[in-house]
């Protein structure tokens, strides 16, 4: 950083105060610009390399991203026949196809829809006749849920896409019949479609017949037209699509550029993209950020095992990593990733959810860079506060980036006194526009320009912020607050413990009482009783777990995040079994 | 009793086995391997401490005639065979630490194995035994030359060492299938006249170093991925190693029947180590599996 820290603090702590927000200069008038722009400048680099776990890779440099990008956009307007604002679904892991499609469509002018490979047909037919997609761009590997999916939805045009498109020839051809025929994981397709290299081929086809300029396209949009559908809402209810802007997505990127100025350099960093890119962390922070800044981006499609991404760590100078508290997590307890830490690692983003402390500062102590902690949601593109890489603090989500004010209220929606916890509420450029038709839904967490988080936020000294907990996973012990974050936090501290959940179950004298999942590391043995000793060193008693359950996974989403609610239900259903059987048990006696 | 097909064949396979073998390895892993000592030591202590050791009582339980006892205390004497790295790899096992230590039992089997066959070869015949340099020497190039190279190409170019490596695992099971069945219908007869007690020296070494290497790593608190490459590494000796020691150092008839339990050996040591590999592999996998459930 050229500023010192003290001057950033204090001018930000004035911006949050007063709150006049700093206007934040976009750096393209749409993504398509942006993309055109990037490519141009970095033209012959490697933007894309993606990595199988034997080390396969395929590489796209910026001047094929842009030329094949072209392409997928003339294949959905002059092929498909498509019009601007029409809706593609891209269901796609992370692959070199995934960048070509989703630049593609924001070439086309039409809106994105990202789509969770593993969604099961049901919950693809619920997104797909949501959003209206007219196009599905999927990957081979679940190509059997198609029969279903489009008997129900109204989906005209299949795109059907291999991990291994755009890999070098018989590389490719290799690796796909491995997957094919050893491992078997590529089911057959009954349904009409056109492979992904058939679209780009038929895209180069026509826009050399029809002598045509994707950048027409694109001449109506502008930074509030809708770029993409980011669905959510998957761990709370029904699944609704948050309305993110071109503008919405290009403020993100100038904010997060903003924060990181000075540890990035352009044209030079290498950042691995393990989470998924249809998400949106990976999405701003891979695909549109490091992209922009002329990274190259090393996309691994799946993560599961963890030994998936050592080929990836091996043959790349990884300079940044992404991830979740699970993700650096899980990497400290693989010894290949402790004996050698990537060397040529700068920096680490956390987010998704919180960050544990014993997490943060191990990582910290084996790769000798710090991990640092942001907050942000689907709804706001996503980053809403982000540590700077220099004076960041462990524990805390950092300072709302440029452009950005927080406000934390309380349950009346009025602003909390100084140093008490509230619901965060944010305004910025970077909130979005809306859920998709879904008015009633928007009004509840749009008010007044406001977004309501529904997270609890505190803020430390210096304008830095730190999160409580979700409001809806606060326990309430006899009338007391308890965080969970604050007793995994704690717990996550015991040696042995590899990772925790804790979550309120009812008790029928306090109202709730504190229970925590412990998964333990192989070969580990430890008592409930020592469990509750460790935090009876730290924590004030209520809010020690009065149940302690060992388990050998936690639920999770798709990008790691536990699910408190599937264990709070599974523990409502026990509850529920039991009182059954004991009236059962008492009408019989 | 060893064609000259067989021996080409032989070599063959290690070098292309090795190639591949070297692709999937970089420098980082050599250095991790080094970085836990014990394991080495401890490797290199079930190898030339325990084999030779379980190969003496074996031959005296079983109360084996003089020539066949010099066999299988040669055998048990052998550094750890290239083979070795190939079942490591195949069990998910920790190949770095298995290359290692095949390279390092075999460089010190120049002191260690005259050294074993003089304490627990001298009951049974006072000749001595030469090591020949040269064969040990070949042994190594012909196993490590090909690893450099394949860690090179890796190097490289990524994609041509991922195939390399995908070849030589498809070739090293179609090379050891085809030895097992060249050698097997051949020698059937020979086979039939062999009585139960060789049959237990010649199976029984190879199984005792793979408990033994097991149980000492584990209890050495190595993990159980680096108990698996351990034990491996102690029950797969260097049976061509052992056969060129006797055609060095013995003739006529008594070199037949010293050769037999060693050419015995080298048979059913790749039938158990399949076996055993099989059971490694699921265990490695499970392991893997766990780090699933994180993400």
């Amino acid at each position: 950083m050229t500023r010192s820290v003290s001057d950033e603090t204090s001018s930000r702590q004035l911006d949050a105060q007063t709150e006049t927000s700093t206007p934040v200069r976009l750096p393209a008038q749409h993504l398509a610009e942006l993309v055109s722009q990037t490519c141009a400048r970095y033209t012959r680099q490697h933007a894309f390399t993606a990595v199988l776990p034997n080390g396969m890779f395929g590489n796209l440099s910026f001047t094929q991203v842009a030329e094949l990008s072209d392409q997928v956009a003339v294949y959905l307007r002059e092929g498909l026949g498509l019009a601007a604002g029409d809706r593609i679904a891209v269901q796609l892991p992370n692959s070199l196809s995934y960048p070509l499609w989703a630049f593609g469509t924001l070439k086309a002018g039409c809106v994105l829809v990202n789509m969770n490979p593993l969604y099961t047909a049901p919950e693809m037919v619920h997104q797909l006749n949501d959003s209206g997609a007219r196009v599905l761009v999927i990957v081979d590997l679940f190509a059997d849920k198609l029969p279903a999916v489009l008997a129900q939805s109204k989906v005209e045009h299949v795109v059907l896409v291999r991990i291994t498109d755009l890999f070098p020839a018989l590389i490719g051809f290799i690796a796909y019949n491995v997957m094919k025929y050893w491992n078997r994981i590529i089911p057959p397709c009954s349904v009409a479609v056109t492979s992904g290299i058939e679209a780009l081929a038929r895209g180069a086809t026509l826009m050399r017949e029809r002598n045509v300029d994707p950048a027409t396209y694109t001449a109506g949009l502008g930074p509030s037209t809708l770029a993409a559908l980011q669905y959510t809402g998957g761990t709370t209810g029904v699944s609704k699509g948050a309305m993110l802007s071109h503008g919405n997505l290009l403020a993100n990127v100038a904010q997060i550029e903003d924060r990181v100025a000075g540890s990035v350099q352009h044209g030079k960093e290498t950042a691995l993209a393990v989470l998924p890119l249809y998400h949106i962390f990976a999405f701003t922070a891979n695909l549109l950020y490091f992209f922009h800044a002329g990274a190259r981006n090393i996309l691994v499609a799946s993560p599961r095992p963890l030994s998936n991404l050592q080929r990836a760590f091996e043959n790349y100078p990884i300079s940044w990593v992404p991830g979740v508290n699970t993700l650096f997590n899980g990497l400290l307890n693989e010894e290949w990733f402790r004996d050698y830490p990537p060397p040529q690692l700068k920096g680490s983003i956390a987010g998704g959810t919180a960050l544990h402390t014993a997490v943060a500062e191990r990582w910290q102590e084996v790769t000798g860079t710090p991990v640092v902690e942001g907050y942000g949601l689907t709804e706001s593109s996503p980053v809403v506060t982000l540590n700077p890489s220099a004076g960041y603090r462990t524990g805390s989500i950092g300072q709302p980036v440029i452009g950005t004010q927080v406000r934390l209220l309380d349950p009346l929606g009025d602003p909390v006194g100084s140093g008490e916890a509230g619901e965060l509420a944010v305004q910025g450029p970077q909130v979005m526009l809306g859920y998709w038709q879904q008015p009633t839904e928007t009004t509840k967490v749009l008010r007044d320009g406001w977004l309501l988080t529904g997270d609890i936020a505190v803020w430390d000294s210096d304008n830095f912020l730190r999160v409580v907990d979700r409001k809806k996973d606060l326990i309430l012990v006899s009338g007391f607050n308890v965080y969970p974050n604050e007793v995994e936090d704690c717990i996550a501290k015991l040696p042995g413990v590899s990772e925790v959940a804790v979550v309120g179950i009812p008790d029928s004298r306090a109202g709730e009482q504190v229970k925590a999942y412990l998964v333990l590391k192989p070969g580990v043995s430890l008592s409930a009783e020592q469990v509750r000793e460790h935090c009876r060193q730290s924590l004030t008693t209520y809010k020690i777990p009065r149940q302690v359950e060992f388990r050998s996974e936690l639920p999770k989403t798709n990008v790691g995040k536990v699910l408190r609610r599937a264990l709070r239900d599974a523990e409502k259903q026990r509850i529920h079994e039991e009182s059954a059987v004991a009236v059962e048990g008492g009408s019989r006696g | 009793m060893v064609s000259q097909t067989e021996q080409l064949l032989l070599a063959l396979m290690i070098g292309v086995i090795m190639l591949g073998m070297g692709a999937s390895l970089t420098w980082r892993d050599f250095r991790r391997a080094f970085k836990r000592p014990q394991a080495i030591l401890i490797g290199f202590a079930s190898q030339y401490g325990f084999m030779p050791l379980i190969g003496f009582l074996l031959a005296v339980t079983l109360n084996l005639p003089p020539a066949l006892a010099i066999g299988l205390i040669l055998i048990a004497s052998m550094p750890g065979g290239s083979t070795s790295n190939i079942f490591t790899y195949f069990s998910k096992g920790d190949l770095a630490l298995s290359v290692s230590m095949t390279t390092f039992s075999t460089l010190a089997a120049f002191v260690m194995t005259p050294l074993a066959i003089f304490i627990y070869g001298s009951r049974f015949i006072t000749s001595e035994i030469s090591v020949g340099m040269g064969s040990v020497i070949s042994g190594l190039v012909v196993m490590l030359i090909p690893v450099l190279i394949g860690m090179f190409i890796r190097r490289r170019n990524a994609n041509v060492g991922a195939v390399l490596e995908m070849m030589g695992g498809i070739l090293g099971v179609v090379i050891i299938l085809a030895l097992i069945a060249l050698w097997v219908p051949r020698n059937a007869g020979l086979l039939a006249e062999t009585s139960w007690q060789v049959y237990v020296a010649a199976i029984g070494i190879g199984a005792f170093g793979f408990l033994f290497g097991f149980i000492a790593s584990f209890s050495a608190r190595l993990g159980l991925r680096r108990a698996a490459t351990i034990s491996l590494e102690t029950g797969i000796q260097n049976g061509p190693l052992a056969l060129s020691i006797v055609l060095l150092s013995f003739s006529g008839p008594i070199a037949d029947q010293i050769v037999f339990i060693p050419v015995l050996y080298s048979l059913f040591i790749v039938i158990i180590s399949s076996i055993v590999t099989i059971f490694y592999r699921r265990m490695n996998e499970r392991l893997e599996q766990r780090s699933v459930t994180l993400l």
